[in-house]
Formats: C-alpha cells, structure tokens, sequence
C-alpha cells in the first residue's frame, strides 16, 4: 500500500486585524500550480461560502478569525484550514494549493484470496460500490447491477423477488451461465442474493476476464461476482445508520384488446367468415364491457426498513444489521403475491493475539413469499388479455351494470363462485379474478450463511487463512388446489358451480368424484467450503512487489426435498389446508423424494508481480475436481497470466497530457461444470397394468459417460485504462474474445435408441466476443458537484458447432398447441428466434394461386402469405429460418449524480438495443379475445396488407411462429431517479444526529419504446428462454419516499 | 512453542493435501440409485424389467388413432386446424417426414424393443423356475412392436440381442421388412412354444395371444395356409359376447372375446405433462372425446377422430354396431338436455368405442381414462381366418361361417347372413372388417394391405402413402435411407 503523503504549501503573512474582515486568496493545484476554478468554499458551522473564479480567487466577506474553512473539489482532497491572525498575517492573500484525491483509484479490489489495488490490476474487472446500489435501494442487489458496470447483462422481470436473468460477457454455454458469486470468500450462486440485503453492501467487484477469474477456475468460466460486506473500523465509537424508505409499484402500461362493444362485431365476422351464422343476433347494448387488466392490475406497496450499528475497539470491529424488505405484487391483491424479506447480519473481527485474527460472519435470512401463476397461456395476464370482455367480473354486479355500459361492481361479494363466468371459452382462459382467488401457496424460506475464518501470521509476510464458509437453506413450501369453478364444462372446472364435487356415475352405477388437493414439500440445502491458503507478499529492494497466494479448497454441496400430497381438506379451505387435515384415503395420498450431492477439491495459486508498479505481471492456476466428472476425467487444469503496463510512468510520457495511462492483456482458461454424475441407472418409474393394479417395472433409464468433463474457455482479453483533465475524465475500454470447447449437451441419438435419457456429452464449442466500456466524469461547477458515468456493454456470440446430430437444440415454446421457437444451433447465436417469414397478405385468390401451397385446409384471400425460402412450392417446416435474436446488440447505462448545497440528485438511464421480442400471450380460440390490432384486420382486396381476416377456422394456419410475432424490443429507461435533501450539520448535530437526509425516488420512471406489450424487458429464466413475452410480469414504476438517518 | 505451532500447521496442510481426491469419487448409491452392475441378480428383478417392456404398449394411442384417422371412416377433428398438426396431415395424407406424432411412434415403438432386447441380453444371469414362460412373454412383446414398426415404416432396422447404447448411434441401416418378418415368426414361434394357455393376471399374454399375432402377421404376408393354421389354435377358445357394444365400456373389459388387450387404470395420481405416455391411464381418450360437453354418460374432450357422416350412413338397417361405435352427439344431446361445444372439422359423430365416459378417471383427468385398448378380438381373428381360409382358397364354407358368426351377433340375428364364395366372399369380408373393426385402428392398414387404400382414402397416392416417412430426424442422425416419394 502506498500512502501518499499529505502535502500542503501554506504562504502566509503577518498582518494583525479586526475580528471581522474579508478575506481572499487563491487555490492552484498541488501539483502544477494551476489555478483551480470552482472549488467550493464554506466557513465552517455558517451557512456562507463561495466558489473559486476561474483564475483560482476567492473572496470571503466577513470572516471571523478563528473560523474555519473548508475546501472542496472534485478530485482532490479536501481540506479544512483555521484561520486565525496567529498563523495568517494577510487577510487578503490566503494561498492554498489541493492536493489530488487518488482513493478512488486506490479502490481495493478483492479477487478472490486476495486483494489489490484497482490501479494494479491487469485483469479486466468491473466495480460497483455502496453508494451505487444505495441510490437504488434494490429488493435484489442485482436490480442495482444493471448498467452499473460495464459488460454484465442483467435482465430482469417485475415479480416480486424473482431472479434474473444475469450474463457476464456473452453467452457462451448452454448449460448455464450464471456467474460464480462469492460473498466475504464463500461461494454461492445467484439463487443466494435473494437473501442478501442490498444494505450491507460494502462493494460488488465483478471478475471478467480469465485473469482474475481463473483462480475460481471451473466454477469461473461465467464470470465471478465478488461481494464484500460491511465491517466496523476500529478505535471508533459505534454509529449508526437507520434506512427507511416506503413507496407504491404501479403498472403504466395497458395493452390495447377489444372493448365488449367491438368484440362481439368482430367474432360476428370471424363466424361468417368461416361458414358459420352470426354468433350474437342483437350487438347493441354491450358498451365498453370489462377491461380484466384494470380489474387484476393493483397498485401495490413497497418498504425498505434497515438499521446498523458499526465500530470497532483496539482489537475488536463489528458490524451488525437488521433489516425488512417487503414488496407486493402488482398483480391481484397483496396477499396473494408478495415477498417479504427479514436479515439480520453480524460481522465480527477481533484479534485473537498478536499474530491471529478471528472473523465471524453470520447472517440469517427469512423469506416468505407468494406467487400467482406468470409466464404461460394459464398466466392470470394472460387470462386477463383473453378473456370474455362481455363478461361482468362477479355474477352479483350484473345489476350494477352502468347506463353507458360500464360495469359498476364495487358492491360484489368476492364469494368463490360468484365470478362471473363465460359460456363460451371452455378451455384454458378463465376470469383471471377467479384464478386469483383460488391460487393458494406459500413459500417460507429460512437462510443461514456465514464464514468462520482465522487468519494467521506465520511468519512476517506470510498470512495463513482457514476459512469455513457455509450456507443453510430450509424452504417449506404448500399449495392447495381448490374445487373451483369456472363455468359448466370448461376444462379448468372441477366442481359444480356451488363447489360441491361433481360426482360421476359410471354405467354400472359406481361413483367417483373431484377433489381438492395439498401439497406441501420440504427442501434443505447445505454447502460448506473449506479454504486453507497462505499469502505471502514481499518487495525486493523496493521495486520487485510479489503477492503470492497458495492453497486447497474442499467443498460439499448436498440438497434434499420430501413432499406429500393428499386431497379432500376440509370446507375446501385453504385455512384448513394441510396434509394432516386432509381426509383422502390411502389412495389418494403421495409422496416424493429427491436428493444429491456434489463434492470437489481444488488446488490453487497465484503470483502477482509488479515492477515499481509499471510493468505487471500475473501467473494463476487452478487444479480442479469435482464429482460431476466423469471417472475418467476427475480434474482439470485452469491456468492464466496477464500483463499490465503503465506507460503514463515512463519518462517519455512526461511531457504528453494525460494523467495516466495503462494497457493490460489477459490470457487463460476457464470452465463450466454444469452437469451430473452420469451413470448406467436401472429406473423403476416403468408401470404396467396387470390385474386391474398398478405393477411398477424397471427399465434402463440412462446410459452414461464416463469421459464427461468441464467446458474448456479460453479467453483473451484487451484493456486499457487511462485518465485526462487532471483525472476528471477516466476511461476504461475491454475487448475480450472467448472460445469454448467441450460445450456439454445432451446429444440426440438416434430415434431407435428409444427413450432413456442420453449422457451428456462434450460435443460443442462457441465463441463469444465484445467489448466493455466505461466512462467516467466528475468535476464542479460552481457549487454543483457533477459526477457520471457510462458504460457499453456489447457481445456478440455464436455457436460454432454441436455434433449431437441435428446441429442445433430446440429451446422454449409456447402456446397451444405448443410451438417450439427458440434454438441453439450451429452457425448461428445462441437462443434466436426460429420460424416463418411472412410477406403481407393474399388480396385475391389468384395471390394464392400463384404463391406456393400453404395449406392442406384452405388457404383464403386475407390470409397471410408466407415466403417459400426453398422454392419447393409448399410452405412447410423447411421454410423457418431465423427471425429474431432475444438478446442486445449493446446495452448503455448511464448513471449522473449531482450535488448541489444540501441537495443531490441522481439519475440513472440504462438503454438495451436490438433485443427482439416475441409475442407469445394470444390464445386464439374462437371467443378469446383479440388485440385492438384486428379492427385494422382485412375485410377485402385492398383493406389490409398487415393484419389477416378474422376467422374461428385458421386454416392457413395464420397463427404459426413467425415474424408476425416479433417486435423490437430496444428500449431506453429511466431506471431511477433519487433526489435527497440533507439538513444542515449544525441542526442535525443539535438533535443528537451525524446525517438526516430524507429523499424521494421514482423508479422505471419513463420508458422509451416501440413495444406493444407491457415491458420490453423480459426474463423468464435462463439463456434458452429470453425475450418470449408469455404475458410479462410487468416492471412496475415506483414511487417512494425515504430517510437516512445517521449517528 | 511457535516452532510446535508452525509444524502443527504445515502438517495439517500436508495431511490435507493428501488425504483427500477421492473426496471427489462419486458412486450412484451415495442418491440410492440403482446401477445396470447390480442389476439382473434376483428373480423380482425380471419380472420388474418383464413389466417394464410391457409397459411401452400403454404407449401405442397415436397408433391407434392413426390407424382411424388415416382411413376413410374418420376426420382429424381437434381444437382447430393446427392442433396437433402432425395428425391433421395424416388425414388428409399430406404428411412428410417432419412429423412429431410419427416421430414419437417410431421412438417409442422402439423404446419396446429395446427393453425386450435388454432382457434378452440378461437371459442367462441367473436360473430360476418359470424364466421360460417369462421369456415367451418377452418374445411375444417385441413381436408386436416390430409388427407396429413394420406397418407403419415398412424396412426398419432390426436388432435383437442387446439393448443399445450411445455407441450404437447411426451405426445401423434399415432390414428388408421380409428379415424382419423372418425374426418376428421366429419370437411367436418361441413364446408360443414356452407360454401357458392362461395366465393368472389380466393383462399378460398366453399362448394363444401368440397364436393370434402370428396369424395375423402370416395373413399381412398373405401366407393364408399358415396363417389358417395359426387362426385355427385360437378359434373355439375364445367367444363371441352377444351384446357388441358391451365389450367397449368398462366392465367388458378383458371379457370372453378379448384375445390381447392394452391395460389402463385411472388409478394413479401421478401425472406430467411433458411425458404423456408416462401416464397408467389413457391418453388417447380424452382426444376422442365432446368439447365442453356438459351432461350425463361421457366426458368432455377435445374432439378428435370424428367419424364421418358418410360412414354413419353407410350401416345397414339394424346393424346394432352403428349406435356402438358411434355417438350422435346432437341426438344424444337433445334426448338428455345437454350442451357441447363444437371444435374443428365438426361432423356431429364421436368415437364411441375410446371416448371418455363420466367417471372413468382419475387424478389428473385428462391423462387417466381406464379404458383399455382392444387390440385382438375374437371377431377379428374369426375375420381374419375367414380371409385366409378364403384367399388361400382352402375352404370357404368355413370362411362363410366365421363370417356369419360375426354378422348374426351384429344384427342380432342371422337374417343377415350372407351365403357368396370367391372373390365376392373375400370383398364381403373385407367389407365386414370396415364395420366390426371400426375405430379400433384396424381400418387404414387393412386398406393399405388389400390394395384398396388408393380408391378409398382421398389424397392417398399409391406408391407412397403405403407407408409412413421415417422421422426426418431418424434420417439425418442416422443416415437411413427415405421411404419412397417423401
């Protein structure tokens, strides 16, 4: 560590005087003298100051000897200066000079057995700090990752609690590609944040490049999210800080479908259309009808509430924490869907002797929460964008129907069975209010995480750690499925319309009947790590610096569910549902288990070498083992290096105007260990009927691999790191290519191997490449500090090969009946949208004679026309092709904090362009409903080139996957706007108090796109299923007030 | 003492370093599951894995519905004219080789092979009384599954002594249907010469279900005097029930006509979506059944494998079969007040003979229909003895008669019995068939095996159309060779 003395030229001169005078001077710059303008000037405990000219004067009238002054400038240190006529003569010709403030660029950056200084790194690392995720107060510490450090991709969707979608660098696996997290040392995964508090964020480092994330080896080939928490100083009384912030979620968007009035008009059409007589005789008198989204839509509220105590003595430090997150759902009422978080956090350091330091890490978490049913044809936004418009919500409020048509069904009893029904949909679409009153489950997670770590010293330089790093998850889970009703023969019903069971008689008389049924499931996870590694660092003759590191790790990770269903409970209530309650008979009642375990050891090391911190160097490597490989396979090596050279300090920059300037390159390899043990296994899930009774069998259910191993990365990666304008301007530009090889896939073999499950194997390979931008700018103007930052993200990846057989994988699909539309093929990028081209609509019939054969069932003019790729004269599965990409050409956040006397203010802007979309929430049965867009539909030659007749019979089969569906996605966003106010000093230290600032915030504030759904940001899970838009759960925007108390 | 504690800690280290690689072996019993190494040890264990290769049978419901719906007597049907695309096209015979139903009968027709092989393989592990008998079984059931295979896809590629594995992969290439033929005699022939003439259980095979199959098999190959023979073991051991249509509800289920019959429960609770085959119930009798349907007797379904108007015509006066195998959902609808809703291809008739009935499931509805598929009848043994008797020009007396016995039971009485010999009586035969067997997934490879599919099916191209494509997927994995004009 390099401390930087402080140095400070005072000039001064005698000159006695009155006790109040004016005072000027001036302020130049440490280092070259220049003259600072805009340094913000404030006599100390008074509300008075002033602000540098631009040739570095200031003037102070009535200043009062004694006072004290205190300087401020972006980028440099600040400094408080007594002034009294002891140690200042003249009054009039105060000269001060301020030194740079080189901490941000001394920034520790932790890296994994380790730390160093940001300026010493020569790997490619991104770094989000406190302020960053406190001036977002995320539910989810990812919420505030997103377009915060340039070249991780974060998408995510507005269900409480949920997890995003979250890539580091591109997409190069299709096993998976979330990023290693690592918490004080202990490893976790991206599931974990969820009980993380966003609040007891010290700093989020993020490992790029192989580098840096090669001492994680196999586990780091996605990319490592280091988090690093709060701790207490020592020697320093315990402060405290409170948080409390409360607010409500609205949905601003609707999604335009047709009123009753205009429903009823186009299914008359669409009936004759396809042959049949007019569906409703009399068409007036239906109005506007219901709008279901305003009807399950809600606005819904959000709290933050933390507090904190941290300090330290001689030998000891602490920081403990509680905190409460609570956040509903926009969707229905707050108790059905909501997540609700509880944490309390204690790290303790104390130095056990001279030489041992004990730290102690704890934190428990409980979580419960919520849900309804989202993403899917049976979602309640797809029910509410389906469903009947001439349907009244409740059966009761018929009569309160308005004159102008309008409903008017406050006055409803939310009985079951009093929803309003249709006669018409009997499949799938229900009253979205029904299927929220009878979504029961409950979610209840209790989260234990923590380390216990010694850190020793053995010798001088050299540090031994053993640490032990846990994490214990128990989640119990219980959903009820009600007797619920939802019309007399739709497919959903399982009751009669009183709730009673409906009872079958069968042709000999015997009866049967529906039930309602529980489950209720408990799962338990344990992962220990055990670390023991030395460090040793050491400089030779002051110019040779080594940081070395060496050691083991061992690890387990183990996880078991047991589940038990039964049906009748009783007054089908969800009050009463439990298993024990639940009166089924034996035949009725069953149960489940699963279980796994994981194990690996891991040897590594690393040597960090600078020569006068101008030309670096880094050697790690990592052995790895793991249980998932094959036995022939159990380890693998992980090495990298990377060089740093700051040509900023050679003598020939001297005279060039840049503050600083370092070029880094990386090169390494990384790995991915996404799979299981595979094994010859005998199943026994095989069943056969004999003698009436059910006779479990066997069969051989999966042939395995013994040659199975990790996804083999390498990476290159390009960095330069440079500052100008006396370090106001700082730029940070990565270009980074990554190949994978031995990608893992479960190949398809042939078809007459039958039906057990194939091992995975290593049979693919991508490559991903990019580049990372960061810019950042902080100056004053006047007393208005200005501090922003952008950064670019952009990948572009590709699949280069996958010998499984057909080249490519088939990811999601949608609909019913279900159509696949996402693939992982060769030749192409990962997860693109796969299907039909369209090409306008048929006006006459000749259109159609002269295209290719669409149809077997008929094609009509107003259909839509799709392009015969192959020119074989039938349009069938061999004309799909690519129609969409789900993923961002680039993405730009930019973030812009200002401060202005007792006023700050920042904005953040984050824009994604060049995602595509596909729409997946039509259901189109006969009486669903449609969009707004068919009243521009087709009705004759000339009509229409867009949007095809409407029809109860697709013959054409218009609704196939094709680019029909896709939209641009690009969107840019407001995510957050947060300004604060904080009182004055001499106030708050009157009430006893270090800081109160009160803020107020609006989040997802304005969104910029041309996306007809809700949100173009979409995240269902994972790489094989983004940007299919199944109904969204909608971002909600968010407004909240919130204080900050400190003392 | 700082000197002990260093030691202390480099020798931990050490130790650690070590101690401990084969914390990173794994065996599958540390998750209790069962390895093929300790599999094959014990009696139960076959008949676990005997139970296992019966089970892929459960799976035939797209076979069965092809086998209707490719005909001339049945329309797609379904929620509209893209629901389940891959039967639309075989209705109206413009399939090609990308079709995922067809894909999924291949695979699964072979996933029954490959569990027969398996066992085949682990034949002489152990010893124990009653392995032979087990074996017929096994024979018997990899006999049916290549006869599926073989109507459907005409050559396919034959393997009999060990269950592939990954290795195996596009390393073979399509027999001549005729070896195949060969090797499914020869599995009859030995599970007929080590079956019982009963089993204990409903639902297994004896040796007269082998008797029949081989029958059946040598008549497709149009050996009629063989075929004769074989027929002859199984006639007089089963009968004719006297009510048609009771054979087809619940309770005449593995009843006095039954020779071999698919078994279903609506017992289990377990269900999954994503593996409808998986299921112990029937998944392809909620497909058959009335859209919306709101009222006594049956189920609602979705509405597929609608019988034509046409061949609800075309019954002679008092054929008590009509009303069988065919339900007038509007007649019936009127005459009990209730409602149904209309799906695709609408034609007012449903499959009565695989159509969900009130209260014949269970769990998971759709996917747990007890009704079991009939797969061999006495009426079509009778029929298909009369044909080979009369095609092999051995003795149509007794052709006549069988036919007659299959008539009187139809009409109720034998006013309608015929008295025609020759190629009249092979044509009234033929036309018997189309009425005995209607909807039971007999029709379309009857057609196809007597020449008449051409001038019967609309769409159907002689040449081409006698066969299905192998799964283009089959084709490009594992490079067979297309079947002709696809």
């Amino acid at each position: 560590m390099k401390n930087i003395v402080s140095l400070l030229f005072v000039y001064f001169s005698f000159l006695l005087g009155f006790h109040a005078q004016d005072l000027s001077g001036s302020i130049v710059d440490a280092d070259n003298g220049e003259p600072l303008a805009g340094v913000n000037i404030v006599v100390e405990d008074q509300n008075e100051g002033s602000v540098s000219d631009l040739n570095g004067k200031f003037n102070i009238e009535n200043f009062e000897s004694g006072s004290t002054l205190v300087f401020s400038y972006v980028g440099y240190k600040t400094l408080r200066l007594k002034i009294s006529s002891e140690n200042f003569l003249d009054f009039k010709n105060i000269n001060v000079s301020l030194e740079n403030d080189l901490s941000e660029l001394d920034e520790i950056v932790v890296i994994g057995y380790g730390s160093q200084k940001l300026s010493d790194i020569s790997g490619a690392v991104s770094t989000v700090n406190n302020d960053a995720i406190e001036s977002v107060t995320p539910v989810r510490v990812e919420d505030a990752l997103q377009g915060q450090a340039s070249g991780v991709n974060i998408i995510s969707s507005g269900s409480p609690g949920s997890k995003p979608t979250v890539l580091i660098r591109g997409i190069t696996s299709y096993a998976g590609n979330d990023p290693l997290v690592v918490i004080d040392g202990v490893s976790a995964s991206i599931d974990d944040l969820n009980s993380v508090n966003p609040n007891d964020i010290k700093s989020v480092n993020i490992l790029k490049d192989a580098a840096l994330a090669s001492i994680y080896g196999v586990k780091g080939g996605s990319g490592v999210i280091v988090i690093t928490t709060k701790t207490g100083k020592r020697n320093s009384k315990t402060s405290f800080n409170i948080s409390t912030s409360t607010g409500f979620q609205e949905v601003v968007k609707k999604i335009d479908v047709l009123n009753a009035a205009e429903y009823v008009a186009i299914l008359n059409e669409a009936s004759v259309n396809s042959g049949q007589g007019i569906v409703f005789p009399d068409i007036s008198g239906y109005g506007l009808g219901t709008n279901w989204q305003d009807e399950i839509l809600n606005d819904a509220p959000i709290v933050n509430h933390s507090v904190s105590a941290s300090g330290g003595s001689e030998n000891t430090s602490y920081y403990v924490s509680a905190s409460y997150t609570g956040q509903e759902g926009v969707i229905g009422d707050g108790d059905k869907s909501f997540f609700n978080r509880t944490s309390f956090t204690t790290n303790i350091d104390t130095d056990l002797n001279e030489k041992t330091k004990l730290i102690v890490n704890t934190n428990y978490s409980n979580i419960k929460g919520k849900s309804l049913p989202e993403n899917g044809i049976t979602s309640v936004l797809s029910n509410a964008l389906n469903f009947d418009p001439t349907v009244n919500p409740y059966k009761e409020s018929e009569s309160l129907l308005g004159s102008d048509g309008a409903t008017l069904f406050q006055e409803h009893s939310s009985q079951n069975g009093s929803f309003g029904t249709s006669e018409t949909i009997t499949q799938e679409i229900i009253n979205p209010l029904a299927q929220i009153y009878n979504t029961y489950n409950q979610n209840k997670v209790n989260k234990f995480t923590g380390k216990i770590e010694l850190q020793y010293d053995l010798i001088e330089d050299l540090k031994v750690t053993s640490r032990f790093g846990y994490t214990y998850v128990d989640i119990y889970d219980k959903s009820f499925v009600p007797l619920q009703f939802y019309g007399i023969g739709h497919n959903q019903t399982n009751s009669e319309p009183d709730l009673s069971p409906i009872v079958s008689i069968d042709s000999e008389g015997n009866s049967t009947s529906t039930h309602n049924r529980v489950t209720e499931g408990h799962t338990n996870y344990f992962t220990y790590t055990y670390e023991f590694y030395g460090n040793y660092d050491f400089s030779i003759n002051d110019l040779h610096n080594f940081q070395t590191v060496a050691g083991f790790s061992i690890g387990e990770s183990k996880g078991g569910n047991i589940s038990a269903t039964n049906e009748d409970v009783p007054f089908n209530s969800w009050a009463y549902a439990d298993v024990s309650a639940a009166t089924g008979n034996a035949l009725q009642q069953t149960s489940g288990s699963w279980q796994y375990v994981n194990r690996n050891l891991s040897y590594f090391s690393r040597l960090l070498y600078d020569y006068d911190e101008k030309y670096y160097a880094s050697l790690t490597a990592r052995i790895d083992g793991s249980t998932s490989f094959g036995s022939n396979n159990k380890f693998g090596f992980f090495p990298s290096a990377s060089f740093g050279w700051v040509v900023s300090k050679e003598e020939f920059f001297e005279n060039i105007p840049i503050d600083f300037l370092k070029l880094r390159a990386s090169y390494g390899s990384l790995g991915n260990d996404n799979i299981s043990p595979q094994f010859a296994l005998i199943s026994t899930f095989p069943s056969y009927v004999l003698n009436g009774n059910i006779i479990s069998g066997s069969s051989l259910g999966s042939i395995p691999n013994d040659d199975v191993s990790w996804e083999n990365q390498v990476q290159t990666n390009i960095g330069i790191d440079t500052r100008f304008f006396g370090n106001k301007l700082s730029l940070t530009l990565d270009y980074f290519q990554k190949t994978v090889d031995d990608l893992l896939f479960s190949p398809n073999l042939s078809l007459y191997l039958g039906t057990p499950s194939f091992p995975t194997t290593n049979i693919g390979s991508t490559k991903s490449s990019g580049i990372d931008a960061n810019i950042s700018f902080n100056t004053n103007i006047a007393a208005l500090t200005i501090a922003s930052n952008l950064n670019f993200t952009t990948a572009s990846n590709e699949v280069v090969s996958i010998n499984n057989g057909d080249k490519y994988i088939w990811g999601a699909g949608y609909g019913i009946p279900y159509r696949p539309i996402v693939r992982f093929e060769e030749g192409f990028s990962p997860g693109y949208f796969y299907g039909y081209v369209t090409d306008g609509l048929f006006q006459n019939q000749s259109e159609i004679e002269n295209h290719a054969s669409q149809s077997l069932n008929g094609t009509f003019p107003g259909d839509i026309r799709f392009v015969d790729l192959n020119n074989d004269g039938m349009i069938n599965d061999s004309d799909r092709t690519k129609i969409g990409d789900p993923f961002p050409d680039f993405t730009i956040g930019w973030n812009l904090n200002l401060d202005y006397k007792s006023f700050d203010l920042s904005v953040f802007t984050y824009a994604s362009v060049g995602n595509d979309i596909y729409r997946a929430y039509e259901r189109n049965l006969s009486y669903t409903n449609r969009f707004a867009s068919v009243l521009e539909r087709w009705t004759g030659a000339g009509t229409s080139f867009e949007e095809p007749r409407v029809t109860f019979i697709d013959s054409n089969n218009n609704n196939r996957a094709s680019d029909r569906y896709i939209e641009d996605g690009s969107y840019l966003r407001i995510k957050n706007i947060q300004l604060g106010y904080s009182l004055s000093d001499s106030f708050v230290e009157k009430l006893g108090f270090s800081q109160i600032r009160a803020y107020m915030q609006v989040k997802n504030a304005l969104t910029l796109t041309e996306y007809s759904g809700y949100d173009p940001e979409i995240s269902v899970g994972g790489v094989l299923n983004t940007g299919i838009d199944y109904g969204t759960y909608p971002q909600p925007r968010i407004w909240s007030l919130g204080m900050n108390f400190k003392f | 003492m700082n000197n002990f504690k260093n030691i202390f800690v480099y020798s931990l280290l050490i130790l650690s370093l070590n101690n401990c690689t084969d914390h990173v072996d794994y065996e599958a019993i540390e998750n209790y599951a069962i390895t093929a190494e300790v599999y094959f040890q014990q009696e139960s264990d076959y008949e676990a894995a005997l139970v296992g290769t019966y089970d892929p049978l459960q799976w035939m419901f797209f076979n069965i519905q092809i086998g209707a719906i490719a005909s001339d007597l049945s329309l797609c049907g379904g929620e509209s004219a893209s629901d389940y695309l891959g039967l639309q096209e075989i209705n109206s015979m413009t399939h090609y080789p990308e079709n995922d139903v067809l894909s999924n009968v291949w695979r699964w027709l072979y996933e029954g092979v490959n569990r027969a092989n398996y066992m085949e393989e682990n034949k002489s592990n152990i010893q124990f009384d009653g392995k032979e008998s087990m074996y017929g079984e096994v024979y018997f059931l990899r006999a049916y599954y290549y006869f599926q295979l073989i109507k459907f896809f005409g050559d396919v590629p034959l393997f009999t002594d060990v269950r592939l594995t990954a290795g195996d992969s596009g390393s073979l290439s399509r027999s001549a249907a005729s070896l195949v033929y060969e090797q499914i005699e020869l599995d009859l022939q030995n599970a007929i010469s080590v079956l019982p003439a009963s089993q204990s259980e409903q639902g297994r095979v004896n040796k007269f279900t082998a008797y029949a199959l081989l029958g059946k098999v040598l008549l497709y190959q149009e050996k009629f005097a063989e075929s004769a023979q074989a027929f002859d073991q199984v006639i007089g051991v089963y009968s004719l029930v006297s009510d048609y249509g009771s054979q087809f509800l619940r309770f005449g289920e593995n009843g006095p006509e039954s020779i071999f019959e698919i078994q279903y429960t609506n017992q289990s609770n377990w269900y999954d979506w994503n593996c409808i085959q998986c299921s112990e119930g029937n998944y392809g009798i909620i497909m058959n059944g009335p859209r919306g349907w709101s009222g006594p007797e049956y189920a609602q379904g979705w509405s597929f494998n609608v019988p034509t108007e046409e061949f609800f015509n075309s019954f002679a006066e008092g054929d008590t079969r009509r009303d069988a195998t065919i339900l007038d959902i509007q007649s019936f609808a009127d005459q009990t007040g209730s409602s149904y809703t209309e799906g695709y291809d609408h034609t007012g008739y449903f499959n009565n003979k695989y159509i969900p009935r009130a209260g014949e499931s269970g769990g998971q509805i759709e996917l747990n229909y007890l009704t079991n598929y009939r797969i061999i009848r006495y009426a079509d043994v009778l029929l298909m003895a009369a044909e080979a008797l009369n095609r092999g020009q051995i003795d149509d007396a007794t052709a006549l008669q069988y036919l007659n016995q299959v008539r009187a039971r139809a009409f109720g009485s034998s006013d309608n019995n015929l008295n025609v010999s020759g190629s009249a009586l092979t044509d009234a035969i033929w036309l018997e068939r189309k009425y005995e067997l209607a909807l039971e997934g007999h029709r379309f490879f009857d057609l196809v095996r007597t020449g008449q599919a051409s001038s019967t099916i609309a769409g159907f191209i002689s040449g081409k159309h006698e066969v299905f494509p192998i799964p283009q997927q089959e084709i490009d994995i594992s490079g067979l060779e297309q079947n002709p004009s696809y």
